[in-house]
């Protein structure tokens, strides 16, 4: 087991390092990051200036080690055209982003387990018909069209909830929804197939036969059993509610990551779009490493290998 | 039961939204602080960082002194300088007002306007900074604590205009602090001073107690990002906001609610399409063809009906008051338009990109129509959304295929006004060049005499304007709304002034 | 509690064959669209700017499902949007099958150092915050059609490539394949003929998962602004042009949306029924 969590580990690692490599070389591919940080009218002295004061006129290679030497301290680099370290404008942000994530992630198991097991239990009968269409249908529409109209329905026309921007716990509600429709969707699906396979599966009939009652097999063996698959999926979701919120955080002005890197991205401040995304892999890395270590946990199969 | 959990938790989340409106705290009228909510966000406060009007300029106008300050209508009022002369024709000299304290104590004499503007002229700001670029500084000379001089290489008559946007900000300060401090935190001489910025969100400021100025009658300003438009009107028709700036033709009159009003700015900036002469079209090389996209396009109906009559047609590339009077805007005249295309060769017309960015609102919308009008007389249109920062590239690069959807100088000062056209200029993007036209405004930018100057100008927006390397749109519509409480005059330039906004 | 098969197996069916007729509708749509359409879809009209859809106040049956801003049909919008929204997908998927399938097949087919470096390779893409990536790389070096199908292509192409690489690898030992290598066939040969068609049917149930997910996708790149620009509309270009609208003209988010929905929903459900029936295996 330790071995095994160690070689994922690793795995890790290297995948970070894949990463910012990555990251590195896409942002100097695109031509002179001066011509685009200048202002349109400033002087080939002035621009010269500003590469040598970034460090733009080493070589690549020792632009790239001190990258790594310095990310591996914790430091992202500077942000020029914001004044600012990319380390603090990260962390700074990262509350709002992981607030979001949370209650849309909490939100969206709140509603995909119960349902999935639910219509699970029920299969074959018009709420299963019901809830799997509807859940088809959540996975169908662009996640940012049903923000939309939900900002139209419940801000525009009933006024009752905030329209958009970040402060009491109201503000939260509809990004929040926004980012967990799809998840639950997704996650209810899921867990309907995978409690039907479960509930198919020997031990359970071996529990049954042996007599158990039937909520202590429901919930201990087979909601254990069926969650497995859950988990990674959950965990997916998770990491993609993080990095992936950017759209939902521009409509809703959320002043997280994602609004972060897509300002970034249009003011040319590679430094930032650098952070983000390897703050973002690293997180993804992360959760799919907590994934596997919750997998030994869970289930006991796979302690045996 | 699982179900019942879930209804209860949605009752108690509904609750808690409800709770949070009823729980806004109420303020007295006069200390409530005043909100100003814009699309953007506000990128540095460091002054010297400064390259856009609003939200980032409105705050470090109202935190930083300029020895100049710009009025709403272009002219120079004494700031930090309470007098100014020229010398002689190189050697503009500044006399600077006496007891100025920044708002961390240190002393505002001419010493520190020599480190401010040293500190421009360094890396990195030098390549945001104009100052020295623009008016040719050679030197600052101190000449006791209250007089300066600055020097240059070539007269110029653009020093004021380019001083009111050089921010003096506490010496000592920027040259001892670490960077992200300097402009997260900033020290400067300006009416409010800084409290506290939660990037992305808003920027809380309160009027300075040290300030040399008369008291703004707001205390209290928070300057706010709410990137939608839609957002942006909610809360001003809630009262949780009281000014919108950035507002769309469209949705001006959802602003004209029973606590706020709409108002309507015909703004500086000159919207036009831009021309690219040495693009993948040739035929534009001819000015012929130029002036029949200008006959083509039938630009009141356009502003009637798209921006529902919030601006009008551009007279010259000079904003009024400096525009020569003899120049009116080019008719709608679709036959005029043909006969110049046949006449230059292209009855068949020709194929023709036209582009635009997200810098300008509506830029997508006013491309098509224009694309529409041109079809008419045989141009095929193709469209290219060109992402922002791609664009400025091709823009100083004067790359750019086609047409595109572009504004310039949001500003009232004929030589910067002309200057833009002249050749090989870097913010020529259209890349036109015409030896006659130069000659006049180089001439102009460098006449100390008033009469003369304007003589060479008018004949300069003559030339330029028979030429046409841009389709003349018309001047942006600047569309705010404000609180019924409060009373302020909107500028044309965007920028917003929060120590002059007062109470009704 | 349970149904009879038949009636489940008829269900099934029905569900894939309403999906299926759904997409060929659309198809249909796209392809004949200037007969089908009413207008032209950059018509513009600033006479009739912002008229609602025809069953409410104000609207017409001139224009069905309402004009937008600059007074076009957005019904004849919404049909020729579906040429590019399909077009983007179909290119997306066949771009993603093609490097995925390629890069799964060797993956698993060598495995060893080659199988470690291509799943190396699919990790950094996996843990890349594609949004992020896509708005960068199109911002960077320009929007248009063939770099957003790219771009797209670019989310989808790792479905394939784990897929076809789990296929190889079951197939790989067979007898027929080592009897194949034993013989002296050149490898390029056992790939084409032994390997990859094993592999085709979990391709076809990925390619219209991924189709639906490519559409998804584009309309969201569109709505960022960083999508194709191009007079004929996708439907994530009418979303984001409807977003100032949304107070005052809904109709022109909905009716992008409502498509968008449709389409997407059609082709998971053809993708559920080909599972179903080709390839139940791949079931989660």
């Amino acid at each position: 087991m330790f071995s095994f969590l160690s070689k994922r580990f690793l795995q890790a690692l290297l995948v970070l390092l894949g990463v910012s490599f990555a990251t590195f070389i896409v942002g100097h591919l695109t031509g002179d990051p001066v011509e685009l940080m200048a202002r349109e009218n400033a002087t080939e002295q002035d621009k010269q200036d500003l590469r040598v004061y970034l460090g733009l006129d080493r070589p690549l290679e020792q632009q790239y080690f001190s990258f790594i030497v310095k990310a591996v301290q914790g430091d992202l680099g500077f942000s020029f055209v914001q004044q600012a370290k990319v380390s603090q404008l990260i962390a700074e942000r990262l509350p709002a982003t992981l607030q979001l994530a949370a209650a849309g992630f909490l939100l969206a198991l709140a509603i995909s387990i119960p349902l999935g097991i639910i219509i699970a239990l029920n299969r074959g009968t018009i709420w299963d018909f019901l809830v799997t269409t509807l859940a088809m249908a959540g996975q169908a529409a662009p996640g940012f069209w049903i923000g939309l109209m939900l900002v139209v329905l419940f801000a525009v026309h009933l006024k009752v909830l905030p329209v958009s921007g970040y402060g009491g716990a109201a503000y939260i509600v509809l990004p929040a929804i926004t980012l967990a429709l799809q998840s639950s969707a997704r996650l209810t699906r899921l867990v309907r197939a995978s409690m039907l396979e479960v509930l198919s599966a020997d031990y359970i009939r071996t529990a049954h036969s042996k007599g158990l009652r039937e909520r202590v097999v429901l919930f201990v063996h087979a909601f254990r059993g069926a969650m497995i698959p859950v988990v990674t999926m959950a965990g997916l979701e998770l990491a993609e509610l993080v990095s992936g919120a950017f759209i939902t955080e521009t409509i809703f002005a959320w002043p997280g990551i994602g609004r972060l890197a897509v300002t970034a991205v249009s003011q040319r401040d590679f430094p930032v779009i650098q952070g983000v995304v390897l703050m973002s892999a690293a997180f993804f890395v992360l959760i799919n490493f907590l994934v596997d270590v919750l997998y030994v946990v869970i289930d006991p199969r796979v302690k045996l290998k | 039961m699982i179900k019942g959990n879930w209804t209860r938790r949605l009752v108690l989340l509904a609750g808690l939204a409800m709770g949070v409106t009823a729980l806004t705290p109420v303020y007295a009228q006069d200390a409530k602080p005043v909100v100003i909510a814009s699309s953007e966000d506000i990128i540095s406060l460091d002054p010297h960082m400064l390259d856009s009007n609003n939200p980032t300029g409105s705050a470090i106008w109202s935190i930083f002194d300029s020895l100049v300050r710009r009025d709403k209508d272009g002219q120079a009022q004494p700031r930090l300088a309470t007098s100014w002369e020229r010398v002689d024709d190189l050697t503009w000299r500044f006399h600077l007002r006496e007891g100025v304290t920044f708002s961390n104590g240190e002393a505002f004499n001419a010493e520190a306007v020599k480190v401010n503007f040293a500190r421009m002229d360094t890396a990195p700001f030098n390549s945001v900074q104009q100052l020295h670029d623009q008016t040719g500084l050679t030197a600052v000379n101190v000449v006791d604590d209250f007089t300066l001089d600055l020097v240059t290489a070539a007269p110029t008559v653009n020093m004021l205009y380019w001083l009111e946007e050089a921010f003096v900000a506490a010496p000592a300060y920027i040259t001892d602090t670490a960077p992200d401090v300097v402009a997260s935190a900033p020290i400067g001489s300006g009416p409010y001073k800084f409290v506290e910025w939660r990037r992305g969100d808003a920027l809380v400021l309160t009027a300075s107690d040290t300030y040399w100025g008369d008291a703004p009658a707001v205390k209290d300003i928070i300057f706010r990002a709410v990137p939608e438009m839609s957002s942006r009107l909610n809360e001003l028709a809630a009262g949780t906001v009281d000014i919108v700036v950035g507002i769309t033709p469209d949705a001006a009159a959802q602003a004209n609610t029973d606590v706020s009003d709409v108002v309507q700015i015909e703004g500086l900036r000159k919207m036009h399409m831009g021309i690219s002469i040495k693009g993948e079209q040739p035929a534009l090389a001819d000015p012929r063809v130029r002036q029949a996209l200008n006959y083509a396009v039938d630009v009141p109906t356009i502003i009637d009906s798209l921006l529902g009559g919030s601006t009008k047609p551009l007279l010259s590339i000079v904003n009024p008051p400096n525009n020569n009077p003899d120049l009116t805007p080019y008719s709608y005249d679709p036959e005029k338009a043909k006969a110049l295309m046949a006449e230059a060769g292209f009855a068949d017309g020709f194929p023709l990109t036209i582009q635009w960015s997200t810098r300008f609102d509506g830029g997508k919308d006013v491309s098509e129509v224009v694309g529409s009008f041109l079809e008419a007389i045989n141009i095929k249109p193709t469209y290219e959304a060109v992402e922002i920062g791609q664009f400025r590239e091709a823009l100083s690069s004067a790359s750019l295929k086609g047409i595109y959807f572009q504004g310039w100088a949001a500003l009232i000062n004929p030589s910067v006004e002309l200057v833009i056209l002249t050749c090989g200029h870097v913010d020529n993007s259209s890349g036109y060049c015409n030896p006659d036209y130069d000659k006049l405004v180089i001439e102009a930018s460098q006449t100390l005499d008033d009469a003369k100057r304007q003589e060479l100008e008018y004949a300069a927006q003559a030339i330029i304007w028979n030429d046409a390397p841009w389709l003349y749109l018309w001047r942006l519509p600047n569309i705010f709304g404000i609180s019924k409480t409060l009373s302020y005059e909107f500028r044309a330039d965007n920028y917003l002034e929060p120590y002059l906004i007062t109470y009704k | 509690m349970r149904r009879s098969a038949t009636s489940v197996f008829l269900r099934r069916n029905a569900l894939g064959l309403l999906g299926l007729t759904i997409l060929v509708i659309v198809a249909l749509a796209a392809i004949f669209a200037p007969w089908v359409a009413p207008y032209g879809p950059a018509k513009i009209d600033l006479m009739a700017r912002l008229a609602p859809p025809a069953w409410i106040d104000g609207g017409s049956l001139k224009h069905l499902l309402g004009t937008d801003n600059l007074g076009r049909d957005i019904l004849s919008r919404v049909i020729y949007g579906a040429q590019i929204s399909l077009s983007v997908g179909a290119g997306a998927v066949v771009i993603g099958a093609l490097i995925g399938s390629f890069i799964g097949l060797l993956s698993g087919y060598f495995g060893g150092i080659v199988d470690a470096a291509l799943s190396f390779l699919v990790n950094v893409q996996l843990a890349f915050p594609f949004t992020l990536l896509a708005i960068f790389l199109l911002s960077t070096f320009g929007g248009g059609f063939t770099s957003v199908v790219v771009v797209v292509a670019l989310a989808t192409w790792v479905n394939y490539a784990r897929v076809v690489r789990g296929q190889v690898m079951s197939v790989k030992n067979q007898e027929y394949v080592e009897a194949a290598k034993s013989v002296g066939v050149p490898t390029d040969r056992i790939l084409r003929r032994y390997i990859l068609p094993n592999a085709f049917s979990s391709i076809i149930v990925v390619a219209s998962f991924s189709m639906a997910q490519a559409i998804l996708t584009e309309a969201a790149l569109s709505f960022l602004g960083v999508g194709i620009g191009s007079a004929t509309p996708s439907w994530g270009t009418m979303l984001n042009d409807g977003r100032s609208y949304l107070q005052n003209a809904w109709w022109m988010t909905a009716m992008p949306g409502v498509a968008t929905a449709l389409t997407v929903l059609a082709g998971n459900l053809c993708g559920d029924w080909l599972q179903d029936r080709i390839d139940p295996r791949l079931r989660k």
